[in-house]
């Protein structure tokens, strides 16, 4: 598109030379179209992406405080990792985040595909469903861990109401840990199942007739037909919520705080505590580097799987 | 469908079942926000009658006690303002550049859309930290434009990656002719192009807004009690437990998510878009 767009220019130039300096302005301009087309974002996001990550790459090799220059802090090598990789806290909130991830995006799958199937039957009143189903995504994070937060309330809370008992759901390490998940499940389930839906709105509907005639049941058609057409969509759902768990928030700040006992305790939280409450910006830079080298492989393999999918 | 069914009996306990399905997942779905929106619409004493009310007459004084609190429609205004200029400033910045990238590939636009990708997987805390430090060092922080930045790092990618899945969807054939009509690059681009693109970027505005108005970790940790946005101010109230007013929080809570709920229903068919960013078409 490029080169026929240059060809025309040639034959341009006399009219340009004729119209207003303006134009001719813009016309000399169009050489470095692309160029000024793409040199703001360039410039964003250098400045608050590119750099401030090559800052934090420093920082992590430094012992610094908030008091001294930018670049004064005192280099220390690996120091800063070292104290990582021996900090039980930490190597705990590696095994909290990947056991969090693996759980949450397991039920997330496994209910978001369940709810996508129901969606796609064809029966009155399914718009006014779906509707319903997809409520809690669009809710800001932070206020519907609030609300689970009023249901789990030990004396107050619907639940215990229920139950008929006093448990302190968010007081004990287990049933701390097991409401965040559920949170997590209830807040992006509606992803996966808006993901899965349009997937299986888009499928051809003859090889599953096919399938039928050849007498296949229900289940073999699921199984040996669906899922086989729904690989990229169910691939790209379970990427997606993967990398998103594994940079899991604010559900947890406002229901535990990493706690009790570290129970909670998400590497999203472990740096937030370091950096933004200990004050200590060489550790939590360094324990977010470690976070952006795991989270860089899962980006790689997701952006390989997308590749992969544009090249058919 | 009519094939696979048997009789029509079958058919209908089959749609019975799935109803009752359903209806269970929606009810359990709908549940933390119908109960908090009761507790809302309760007094003060109402909310923690033991057992729990569930028929009493509404009321609606929580709502006017946060309505007229300064600190409430502060952090409204907060939000509206940081949100909107986030929303402006990615889609005055990525737009040109998804046009470029989508019609004029040049060396290294694959590696520079790349990087965006990462920008918008990583973890936000990682971008946070030395961000915070940077900013703090030169006394940007607590102000809105620091918060309107630090939103930039998902709302630029978000919106490059949807206008340029959008550019190339365009025929080239529009800017083809009004390049042969005398049109330069330039025009060509704002007067032929942006307007066939508006779909595009309210789409891509919508799902930008939404995450700014949602998000909480860039702005609890660049803002102050002054810049403070919705958020965080409803983290505060999570601060002492057992002292919190109940009404309060739950009617800020709703007043919170009603606009974006509202917002986001209106633009139902562009959420499936924007969560998929690209990666599936359909």
């Amino acid at each position: 598109m490029g080169e026929s767009g240059s060809a025309t220019q040639p034959g341009l130039m006399p009219l340009a030379a004729s119209g207003t300096a303006r134009r001719s302005l813009h016309f000399s301009l169009d050489r470095y179209f692309t160029r000024l087309a793409i040199l703001p974002t360039f410039v964003v996001m250098l400045g608050i992406f590119g750099i401030p990550l090559l800052y934090s790459l420093y920082l992590s090799f430094t012992g610094w405080n908030m008091q001294q220059g930018l670049f004064s802090g005192r280099l220390v090598g690996f120091d800063n990792y070292q104290d990582l990789l021996t900090d039980p806290v930490f190597i705990n909130s590696v095994g909290v985040t990947l056991v969090f991830t693996a759980a949450a995006v397991a039920a997330q799958m496994g209910l978001g595909l369940g709810i996508a199937l129901l969606l796609n039957v064809d029966l009155p009143f399914m718009r006014v469903l779906r509707t319903a189903l997809v409520v809690p995504m669009m809710i800001t994070p932070i206020v519907g861990a609030l609300c689970w937060k009023l249901l789990l309330d030990p004396s107050h809370g619907l639940f215990n109401y229920w139950l008929g008992q006093k448990i302190i759901w968010l007081g004990s390490p287990g049933t701390a840990l097991l409401a965040v998940w559920v949170v997590n499940v209830w807040h992006s389930t509606p992803y996966v199942a808006l993901i899965l839906l349009a997937g299986l709105r888009s499928l051809p509907s003859e090889p599953r007739e096919a399938a039928s005639i050849d007498g296949a049941s229900q289940l073999q058609i699921f199984w040996h037909v669906t899922v086989p057409l729904l690989r990229p969509y169910l691939l790209v759902a379970l990427l997606l919520r993967t990398i998103f768990e594994f940079r899991a928030f604010d559900n947890i700040y406002a229901m535990t705080g990493g706690g009790p006992a570290n129970a909670t305790m998400v590497l999203s939280m472990f740096t937030y505590l370091a950096s933004f409450v200990s004050f200590d910006f060489s550790l939590g830079a360094a324990a977010s580097w470690l976070m952006l080298l795991m989270s860089l492989v899962m980006c790689l393999f997701f952006i390989a799987v997308i590749r992969r999918r544009e090249s058919y | 469908m009519s094939i696979v069914v048997g009789s029509r009996r079958h058919t209908w306990i089959r749609a019975g079942l799935i109803y009752a399905a359903l209806i269970a997942l929606a009810f359990v779905f709908l549940l933390p926000l119908v109960w908090v929106l009761g507790l809302s619409l309760k007094t003060r004493t109402q909310v923690f009658s033991d057992p729990p009310l569930f028929l009493w007459w509404p009321t609606l004084e929580n709502y006017y006690d946060v309505l007229t609190r300064a600190d409430f429609l502060k952090a409204f205004v907060n939000t509206l303002i940081v949100s909107a200029c986030a929303v402006g400033l990615s889609l005055g910045v990525g737009v040109p550049a998804a046009y470029a990238f989508a019609r004029f590939p040049f060396k290294g636009s694959g590696l520079l859309f790349f990087a965006l990708l990462v920008m918008r997987m990583l973890p936000p805390i990682a971008v946070l930290v030395p961000m915070y430090v940077l900013f703090s060092k030169i006394g940007l922080t607590t102000t809105h434009l620091s918060v309107v930045l630090a939103y930039s790092t998902f709302a630029l990618p978000l919106v490059v990656w949807i206008m340029r899945g959008f550019f190339e969807d365009l025929p080239a054939e529009l800017e083809e002719s009004a390049w042969i009509d005398g049109a330069s690059r330039f025009s060509a681009f704002r007067l032929v192009v942006l307007p066939l693109a508006r779909p595009g970027m309210v789409a891509a505005s919508i799902l930008c807004l939404q995450l700014a108005w949602n998000d909480f970790l860039f702005a609890a940790v660049l803002t102050n009690n002054a810049t403070q946005t919705l958020p965080v101010l409803m983290a505060g109230f999570s601060g002492g437990d057992s002292g919190v007013d109940w009404g309060g929080m739950t009617a800020s809570g709703m007043l919170v998510i009603l606009p974006v709920v509202l917002f986001s229903f209106a633009a139902q068919r562009h959420l499936v878009t924007g969560l998929s960013t690209g990666a599936v078409k359909g």
